[in-house]
């Protein structure tokens, strides 16, 4: 008896459940190249046609910026100066060709942007993830908690965060706490709603065995309920970044501060109508949007999910 | 005759058995418990329900005695079962284990769930470990215990492995070994062989009767199954339903493992089955009345 075959069923499950995945995954690996190749070459060809009516027909490049230009916007706000977006002449692109003008810079103002958004996102976000793993939590434990705050926080969920910044600017004044605000308020709702919903699908078979298996007080809550609330967590975590960084976006977007976030340089752009660097900034901030989302915390909903059996569903 | 058919039955000393010697190690070095379980004019009504979910049940469980109890769906098994696990509070009645009364779940009176229950975010023999950690049980004995219990489910190399990556027969296994770790004092199984196909439960059958016959724990059993009743049971305990009482036992003298192809266990096979059928009829027949 020295192996798990002393059963035949269980001796025969693998051998045909392993195929069965491996041929799958065979089967799927070439569709899935050529069709990320199709992708991609449809994308090119697309850009590839948008900077070539730029370039034929000269259209009004101030009202909507070819990709050349926002290439060249995103590289001034990495400190680096090139002139890809003009007529292609001797030195291009390093020198001056044309006529197309942007805000002259030289500096460093990308990096520094990401970084002030980032402490901004980490703190404020923090903070909203402590009140909504906290009010989720008691509004799964409480019912009456629940009933209250329950429809409120669906309905506040519902409110666009920007809509926060004219009550945070009175109560607090233009200054940092009033970003945080905006930030935890426009997010921490969906978190306390999302955990809650998470939790009351945890199987009441779990709080049963903990409590057979002499998991009693805090004990039930640290080694059950809450590695049995961690795909709920889980997403209840992605959740609540997508409105984070969204209302964080939105925030400084309106503030004016000292320290410039991304939202700072998007409203920069628009100042001195350099629609350019406005495409530039909005693509970098769907990037690390989708970044963060997709590396983190899909990541993490993904590991729990198969720790739990329960199959990735991103 | 062999099957002897009591009403009310006065407890009585169990049937003749074959023990097997096999050593499992460090579970055998647990002390056995005496595990004598009382249930005496216990009844339980739900709120909103018309009927009590059991009424005045008087059932007493020997030390190491395996009672199985059938009867149609909704009868009050699970009641039953929850109320000796502490899971739910009675009206009324006591329950007394080794003349202890109780009061809330606890390791000695561990629970086989139909659904297993086992957590997916451990892996089998964490586990099986869990009660044991819960329970201040030290590092090394916990390890030792673990790897009897693996040994003794027949499942020595798959500790490592994760809930959702066992068969539906082998997680049964793991739950059963997850309760028995804990050498509790009796053991509660709810139709833990429900959603297992023919060939699996058969094998589990002959496991859990060999545990059985090894650890001598008493075992409270609920079952749909007659054949499974037959197979496992000292006593049989068929309920009545709409109130849930106790409407007939058969206590069974045969020796461990049954031969089914003997006259005595058909017979048997037909009078318990006969017993429920006439329960079921009786039941339907009271409902269409009552309507
Ligand atoms: N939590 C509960 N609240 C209210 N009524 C309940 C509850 N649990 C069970 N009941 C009722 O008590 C009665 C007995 O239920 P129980 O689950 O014990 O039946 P059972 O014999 O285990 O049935 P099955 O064989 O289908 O599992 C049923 O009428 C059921 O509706
Ligand atoms: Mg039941």
């Amino acid at each position: 008896m020295d192996s798990d075959s002393v059963l035949p069923r269980d001796g025969t499950a693998d051998p045909v459940v392993r195929p069965l995945a491996t041929a799958d995954e065979g089967a799927h690996s070439r569709p899935h190249r050529t069709k990320w190749i199709k992708i991609l070459l449809v994308w090119l060809a697309a850009l590839v046609l948008w900077e070539g009516s730029y370039r034929i027909i000269q259209w009004k490049s101030w009202q909507f910026p070819a990709p050349s230009h926002v290439v060249d916007a995103t590289l001034d706000m990495l400190g680096v100066r090139t002139y890809f977006g003009d007529p292609l002449a001797e030195g291009w692109p390093w020198q001056r060709a044309g006529a197309h003008v942007h805000v002259a810079a030289g500096d460093a103002k990308l990096p520094k942007a990401i970084a002030v958004s980032g402490v901004r996102l980490l703190i404020g976000f923090s903070i909203s993830l402590a009140l909504g793993i906290f009010l989720g939590m008691a509004m799964w434990t409480w019912s009456f908690l629940d009933d209250l705050l329950g429809p409120l926080f669906l309905g506040l969920q519902t409110l666009p965060s920007v809509c926060w910044v004219p009550l945070a600017i009175l109560t607090l004044g233009i200054n940092e706490s009033a970003i945080l605000m905006v930030l935890v308020l426009g997010s921490f709702f969906a978190t306390a709603i999302a955990l809650r919903d998470g939790l009351r699908t945890i199987p009441p078979i779990y709080e049963r065995a903990g409590l057979m298996l002499a998991a009693t007080n805090w004990r039930l809550y640290r080694y059950v309920l809450l590695p049995a609330s961690l795909p709920a967590m889980a997403s209840s975590l992605r959740q609540g970044f997508s409105f984070a960084w969204r209302s964080l976006m939105g925030a400084e977007l309106i503030f004016m501060l000292q320290n410039q976030g991304l939202g700072f340089l998007l409203n920069i752009g628009r100042e001195f109508a350099d629609v350019a660097q406005v495409v530039a900034v909005m693509i970098v901030m769907i990037a690390i949007g989708m970044t963060v989302d997709r590396w983190v915390f899909a990541q993490i909903e993904r590991r729990v999910r198969n720790r739990f059996g329960l199959m990735a569903a991103t | 005759m062999i099957v002897q058919q009591l009403e009310r039955a006065a407890p009585v000393t169990t049937a003749k058995r074959i023990a097997k010697p096999v050593e499992w190690g460090a579970l055998h070095t647990a002390p056995p418990k005496p595990g004598r379980l009382v249930l005496r004019n216990l009844s339980k009504r739900f709120a909103d329900s018309k009927h009590a979910a059991i009424e005045d049940i008087d059932l007493t469980c020997e030390s190491g005695e395996f009672v199985v109890v059938v009867g149609p769906s909704g009868c009050g098994k699970s009641t039953l079962l929850n109320l000796v696990a502490g899971m739910i509070r009675c009206d009324r009645g006591d329950i007394l284990l080794d003349d202890k009364p109780i009061t809330e779940p606890g390791p000695d009176r561990a629970m086989v769930f139909q659904e297993h229950g086992l957590f997916p975010w451990l892996t089998a023999e964490q586990n099986i470990e869990f009660g044991l950690k819960m329970t201040g049980v030290p590092a090394r004995q916990r390890r030792q215990l673990v790897d009897a219990a693996l040994r003794m489910i027949h499942l020595p190399h798959s500790g490592h492995k994760l809930i959702h990556q066992l068969s539906g027969g082998m997680r049964q296994r793991v739950a059963i070994a997850r309760a028995l770790v804990l050498n509790p004092a009796v053991l509660l199984m709810d139709e833990p062989f429900a959603s297992l196909d023919a060939q699996t439960r058969t094998l589990l059958h002959e496991q859990v009767q060999e545990l059985w016959l090894q650890t001598g724990k008493t075992i409270l059993f609920v079952t749909h199954s007659v054949g499974e009743a037959v197979r496992l049971a000292d006593r049989i305990i068929v309920l009545h339903s709409n109130p849930g009482r106790i409407r007939r036992e058969f206590k069974i003298a045969l020796p461990h493992p049954r031969d089914f192809d003997s006259p005595e266990v058909g017979d048997l096979i037909r009078m318990v089955r006969k017993e429920i059928e006439d329960e079921v009829n009786r039941a339907n027949a009271e409902q269409i009345n009552g309507q």
